[in-house]
């Protein structure tokens, strides 16, 4: 009867699901329509290297972080006036902003979470949590660029001083710090290529004089180069700042320099050119290309030749998408072959594949699917119809799980690492453990209980790491810090005391599933209690698993920390977290054997065990303190509380039948007296 | 039974208690005598309590100096005291340090740094020059110019009188004003201080620009 | 059910003990208060700093806090580690029945013990200290990190000095901001008392506007005004104001002294507080403790690289030469995760400096100095543990998938 119950609230929770997404009206933009890329020519732009946060990567990944910054999401869908709907993926759009900057700037991609913040730089609000594009929010532009300078002055007080309260950003201010980072992010992208495109001035256009345009459209920077004196950043800088002189020759020429400035200016922050010299490891944009080859002479021919390559692509975009296609794709080719010289890039297609292959989104579907599926066999338990049912979910788990460590061992050769080198990684990995011990435990029982625990944590899982994903926008695959450099340790004690994490939620979900059977029991009358026996007896198996892993993680922990900082143990927060883990499996162990905890008792303590746990895992990085905040994340707190409450509400559950128990024990007892004395008398 | 055993390990429970409570504590009355090491036998003997509390910088060093791998900033930050009379406003990307002073302010002073040479010794001078429409000056009358200490390092000091055209964007002359400035350039980069303002101003502030360039210091924390 | 009544005559009281510290019971209150010590310890550290909280919660037998307005009374981490190992010994190794069911549980609570036994001597014995050092130069002292003594050393007229009289790092922090200590020296002319001294100080000339509500006493232009310490120890500059009082019944001379002049930089000199007594110069200074090792280190080059176009430094190493009696050693790199082991000391790679520098900037290198006498005791004891624990899982899981197994095939055969 309950399973019934359940499983209808999941499939209609599912379907509310499907339909809910795809009734959403789609934005509608100032385009009459909308023409597509080829897909050909959005393959010869993807692999394009770019270098970012230390480490060479396809513009397809810069472009699917850039577009989740703005807009939390990896596509960009709107509606031309024409009726059609459209759904740019991440690089389709990011062509849009390199090379169709106009059509780009219509895009609805900023996404605001409340149109207060939109209200205070003076545009016009659309609903209360919204898209806007770069030409609806261009009239506020002078306004959110003062308030984002002062929010973001106030942010940076905020550090120095200690979080003093007085300069904490509020919500709105927030969001309209984020949103003018946003905006002039977007803004350097689609300048990016201004240099090469004649006349054609997309931002800011507006306060520039009209013969300045006029002169923009004729005059070919990258030409000037070959023309102009050597001159540093500076020089040029005060030059443009200097007053214009009186002859005509003057003015030109300031002009001219005011122009080649601008460019350069705008040309920066997309790092596409590998350094002449070998030794030299920052790649260059366009922007610091112009630059330096305008400071040294000798620079001169490397740099036009870098420039004349984006001239050429901008010029064949003119003549058809074929010829543009071409040059991309030439391009691409030529910085491939530099790059492998010097040993950079050389995954990237495979770097493509990852993200295209959205394999923990495809493990998401699979763990649903297979808790769907699960829930079926609730319908009659112990027929052959249930068994096939538990099989098949075992198997949609199986799936979910072999995509999942797909999606890691990718990543792990990208980056030529261990599976575990930042906060992200944990949460995949945690989720792989906590499938594969979910697995092995229904291998060797068969009743369902460990594939409903796999399908649990791998849904959890999954989309904690998507959700994390979108909220943080930034590439998950990061360069490590000196101290972390070391493969052995990653391999070792940070996978190891990841796994004790898994073991410690695989015990806790156990925890929950049995206090919330015992609790649905006891509503409706029900007895089980061999289930309940023996779902208590692979908890403990878990715990001791968490122990060992945990234990063994802690104290390598404290080894590695011995090597490299000279102590073994120094009562660092995360230190603690693991330590904490350790003692409290141990006080649930100790406790069984000394005859204090009994099957409830186990059970409450594991569910207690996950709070530790997330505690460990995401709590302690945010205390603000200690060596091991390697991955801090802002408003990670409320999530945190949020989950413990809910670990609450199971207590809360095993303390009530705890009581009825008593209750019931008393009762008996006391007939079995009553009956005793009466048998006296 | 093991409670043989059980008052052994007791008692040297006990004894490493008390060896925990009561460390080597020194004798609270007396100094103790210690030979230096070839390396410790130096001190720098200063003349005031204000050098040895360091206050040429405003704000005290603190240990925070070397730090760890995980953090390092680009440009690290100034410390100054602002002359009295001077008032202080906001910086640009381009000055860290800004002061306006006279009655209406006419006056001004700020520091810039630029990465790199920032163009160079002469080219500098002659720019500050070229303001005030003065000639240009050769490399040698340059290197003959006047030297102030900044940031311990010898900077060149040019002062000029003429009509002072500002240039950046402003197209007015002001008659008869004065410039005091500093240039520093090095490989590792430019650092100028600039004073401008009619010329009697300038003149009475000349104190106030030698006190201020002689408190600059590199914030350590 | 009879309650179990309990002997409480004088003769039973050795049982009754030996009862308490072998029990379970103990093992999971302990165990649990630890865990509890463990929390309140970590969640201080964001008010108190790491130091602090290791002193309250960690190295303390009894803890008696309040964490905002959250009391927190319990015992504290050394009384706790000191009844767990008790209790391990005694109920874990010592009453435990022996049976090879129980080998694992065995040998892993004997590597428990080493485990805290190391840390007991860590404690008690090991030193952590660091130096720092540019290219080129050598030295064969380390320093505290947050130790602050009072020396005294007769100067030559060009600040050279040959000995020093110091008043120890452990006996100046019990002198409290308000209290005056005199110091007596046979060897010196006259007698230090120090007239207050506060872990963390700032002088602060009386021309500022703050100065106004300092109440010390102003000296050279000066006052010293306490500050709040910081969480991070190491960060704390201590001060106090000295008097120097000559034997010969002149003048006492007073002064303030301030740990902001030791040096920060390795190539600065301290800058002590300066008089005279009769002819003699004489300097007082406030300095890191340091220790004397038994080589010199000496600094070749430092390496710094970082991740290209970001701060994230990818890599910090240095080059050292040892030197004993006047022999250079073969050269030895140092790096992050790569330590020098020599003597029984470690010279781990910490930081380096100036703060702001980058890669090719004239830097000056900073190793942690550990000496620790059970510095591998962890590792055995890691060893010891994983095995034992082993073991027993292998035990456990055995015996549980048979009794599976055969509890299976009786279902089978019945149904």
């Amino acid at each position: 009867m309950k399973h019934c119950l359940l499983t209808h609230l999941t499939l209609l929770g599912l379907l509310g699901l499907t339909t809910n997404a795809s009734a959403r009206e789609l934005p509608k933009v100032e385009l009459q329509n909308y023409e597509p890329w080829e897909e050909a020519t959005v393959h010869a732009f993807e692999n394009i290297l770019v270098q970012e946060g230390g480490r060479v990567k396809p513009i397809y990944t810069t472009s699917r972080f850039t577009l989740m910054q703005f807009s939390g999401k990896t596509t960009a869908k709107f509606e031309t006036k024409d009726g059609e709907q459209h759904s740019l993926h991440h690089a389709e759009w990011m062509l849009d902003v390199l090379f169709r900057g106009e059509i780009a700037k219509q895009l609805p991609v900023f996404i605001v979470d409340d149109s207060e913040a939109v209200v205070q730089i003076g545009v016009s609000p659309k609903s209360r949590r919204d898209r806007y594009s770069y030409s609806e929010l261009v009239a506020g532009r002078a306004k959110l660029a003062e308030l984002s300078a002062q929010y973001s002055k106030k942010q940076q007080q905020f550090q120095e001083n200690d979080k003093d309260e007085q300069y904490e950003l509020g919500r709105i201010e927030t969001m309209i710090l984020t949103l003018g980072q946003n905006i002039s992010s977007f803004e350097f992208l689609l300048g990016q290529f201004g240099f090469a495109r004649k006349g054609e001035i997309l931002v800011n256009g507006e306060i520039l004089s009209p013969e300045f345009k006029e002169m923009a459209k004729t005059l070919d920077p990258v030409e000037m180069l070959t023309k102009m004196p050597e001159m540093t950043l500076d020089q040029l800088f005060q030059t443009v700042r200097q007053p214009v002189g009186d002859s005509e020759d003057e003015r030109m020429f300031s002009d001219a320099l005011r122009l080649f400035f601008f460019h350069a200016n705008s040309g920066r922050g997309l790092d596409l050119f590998p350094p002449q010299e070998d030794a030299n490891e920052d790649w260059r944009s366009s922007g610091d290309v112009m630059l330096e080859a305008l400071e040294k002479k000798e620079v001169r021919e490397w740099g036009t030749e870098q420039l004349g390559k984006i001239q050429a692509i901008t010029n064949a975009q003119g003549e058809s998408e074929e010829a543009f296609r071409n040059a991309l794709q030439s391009f691409s080719d030529q910085q491939h072959q530099t790059a492998e010289d010097r040993g950079q890039g050389v995954r990237s297609e495979m770097e493509i594949s990852l993200y295209r292959g959205q394999w923990f989104w495809r493990a998401l579907y699979c763990f649903v699917i297979g808790f769907v599926v699960l829930a079926f066999s609730w319908f009659s338990p112990g027929t052959r119809f249930s068994k096939i049912m538990i099989l098949l979910a075992s198997l949609l788990a199986l799936a979910g799980l072999v995509l999942d460590i797909y999606g890691i061992t990718l990543r792990s050769i990208i980056r030529q690492r261990p599976p575990i080198t930042n906060l992200y990684d944990t949460v995949i990995f945690i989720t792989a453990t906590a499938v594969l011990l979910g697995l092995i435990i229904e291998w060797f029982t068969r009743i369902g209980i460990g594939t409903l625990v796999a399908v649990v944590a791998g849904f959890a899982g999954m989309f904690l790491s998507v959700k994390y994903e979108a909220k943080e926008a930034t590439d998950t695959i990061t360069q490590l810090m000196a101290v972390l450099d070391t493969n052995f340790w990653l391999a070792t004690h940070v996978t190891i005391i990841n796994i004790g994490y898994a073991a410690g939620l695989v015990a806790a979900i156990f925890g929950v599933i049995y206090l919330a059977g015992r609790f649905i029991c006891l509503l409706t009358g029900h007895q089980n209690k061999d289930l309940f026996k023996s779902l208590t007896r692979m908890n403990y198996g878990v715990i001791c698993f968490c122990l060992f892993f945990s234990l063994v993680g802690t104290v390598l922990g404290g080894i590695w920390a011995n090597y490299s900082w000279g102590r073994f143990w120094g009562w660092d927060p995360k230190e603690n977290g693991a330590l904490m883990i350790c003692l409290w499996t141990l006080v649930i162990l100790h406790g069984r054997m000394g005859g204090m905890l009994k099957d409830l008792g186990i059970n409450m303590c594991s569910v207690i065990l996950a709070g530790i746990v997330t505690f460990s895992w995401w709590g302690v990085n945010n205390l603000g303190v200690g060596l091991h905040s390697y991955g801090f994340t802002e408003g990670i707190w409320g999530a945190l509380f949020s989950s413990w409450s809910i670990l609450g509400i199971f207590l809360l559950m095993g303390v009530i039948i705890w009581f009825v128990e008593r209750a019931k024990k008393a009762d008996k007892k006391r007939a079995k007296s009553n009956k005793e004395a009466a048998a006296s008398a | 039974m093991h409670l043989a055993k059980f008052f052994h390990l007791l008692a040297a429970t006990a004894l490493m208690a008390t060896l925990t409570s009561c460390g080597d504590s020194s004798d609270p009355s007396v100094l103790v005598e210690r030979e230096l090491s070839t390396t410790e036998k130096g001190f720098n003997v200063v003349e005031t309590s204000r050098e040895r509390f360091r206050y040429q910088t405003q704000a005290p060093p603190t240990q925070g100096e070397a730090t760890s791998g995980a953090t390092g900033s680009g440009n690290p930050k100034l410390a100054y005291d602002t002359p009295e009379g001077w008032e202080e406003k906001p910086g640009s990307s381009m000055r860290d340090v800004n002061f306006v002073f006279g009655e209406n302010g006419e006056g001004s002073c700020y520091l810039a740094r630029l990465p790199g040479a920032g163009g160079g010794m002469v080219a500098n001078v002659n720019r500050w020059r070229g303001q005030f429409k003065a000639n240009p000056l050769t490399e040698a009358e340059i290197a003959a110019l006047p030297k102030l200490a900044l940031f311990r390092q010898p900077a060149t000091l040019v002062e000029v009188d003429g009509p002072f055209a500002p240039g950046m964007g402003s197209t007015d002359t002001f008659d008869d004003y004065r410039l005091r400035g500093l240039i520093l350039a090095s490989s590792a980069g430019a650092v100028f201080v600039k004073m401008t303002g009619p010329k009697a101003l300038v003149a009475a502030n000349s104190d106030a620009f030698n006190q201020f360039v002689a408190s600059l210091d590199v914030k350590t924390n | 059910m009879a309650k179990n009544s309990i002997d409480w005559s004088p003769g039973n009281w050795p049982k009754l003990l030996y009862q308490f510290f072998t029990s379970f019971k103990l093992a999971t209150t302990v165990l649990f208060l630890m865990l509890l010590v463990t929390l309140f310890g970590t969640l201080d550290q964001v008010d108190n700093g790491l130091h602090k909280a290791k002193e309250i919660y960690f190295h303390s037998w009894f803890i008696n806090e309040t964490m905002g307005s959250l009391p927190v009374i319990l015992p504290g981490g050394m009384l706790l580690m000191l009844i767990l190992f008790v209790n391990m010994t005694l109920g874990a190794i010592v009453k435990v029945r022996k049976r090879w069911r129980g080998a694992g549980l065995l040998i892993s609570h004997f590597g428990m013990l080493l485990l805290l036994a190391g840390g007991f001597i860590t404690n008690q014995f090991a030193t952590d200290d660091y130096i720092a050092l540019y290219p080129g130069m050598s030295s064969s002292k380390v320093e505290s990190y947050r130790e602050w003594q009072l020396e005294v050393m007769p100067l030559s007229k060009d600040g050279q000095a040959e000995k020093a009289w110091l008043y120890p790092s452990d006996v100046l922090d019990t002198v409290r901001p308000d209290e005056q200590r005199t110091i007596q020296t046979e060897a010196l002319p006259f007698d230090v008392v120090i007239n207050g001294y506060s872990k963390n100080a700032m002088p602060i000339p009386t021309s500022a506007p703050m100065a106004a509500s300092v109440t010390g006493k102003e000296i050279d232009g000066f006052k010293l005004s306490p500050q709040k310490p910081s969480t991070e120890a190491e960060q704390n500059l201590p001060g106090a104001y000295v008097e120097f009082r000559p034997k010969n019944g002149a003048d006492p001379i007073e002064g303030i002294l301030w740990a902001g002049s030791y040096y920060f930089d390795p190539r600065e000199k301290p800058m002590p507080f300066t008089f005279e007594v009769g002819d003699q110069l004489y300097g007082a200074l406030l300095a890191k403790k340091s220790r004397p090792l038994p080589f010199e280190v000496r600094l070749d080059e430092f390496i710094f690289e970082r991740h290209p176009g970001v701060t994230t430094p990818r890599n910090y190493e240095s080059r050292i030469t040892r030197i004993e009696e006047g022999q250079p050693d073969k050269p030895v790199e140092i790096k992050m995760n790569e330590p020098m082991r020599y003597e029984g000391y470690t010279f781990f790679q910490e930081s380096f400096g100036p703060a702001g520098s980058n890669p090719g900037d004239d830097m000056y290198s900073q190793f942690a100095v550990a000496k620790n006498p059970a510095d591998q005791w962890p590792l055995w004891a890691l060893v010891i543990n994983g095995i034992g624990l082993g073991i027993h899982f292998i035990i456990m899981l055995v015996s549980y998938s048979s009794r599976a197994r055969k509890k299976r095939s009786a279902t089978e055969a019945t149904s």
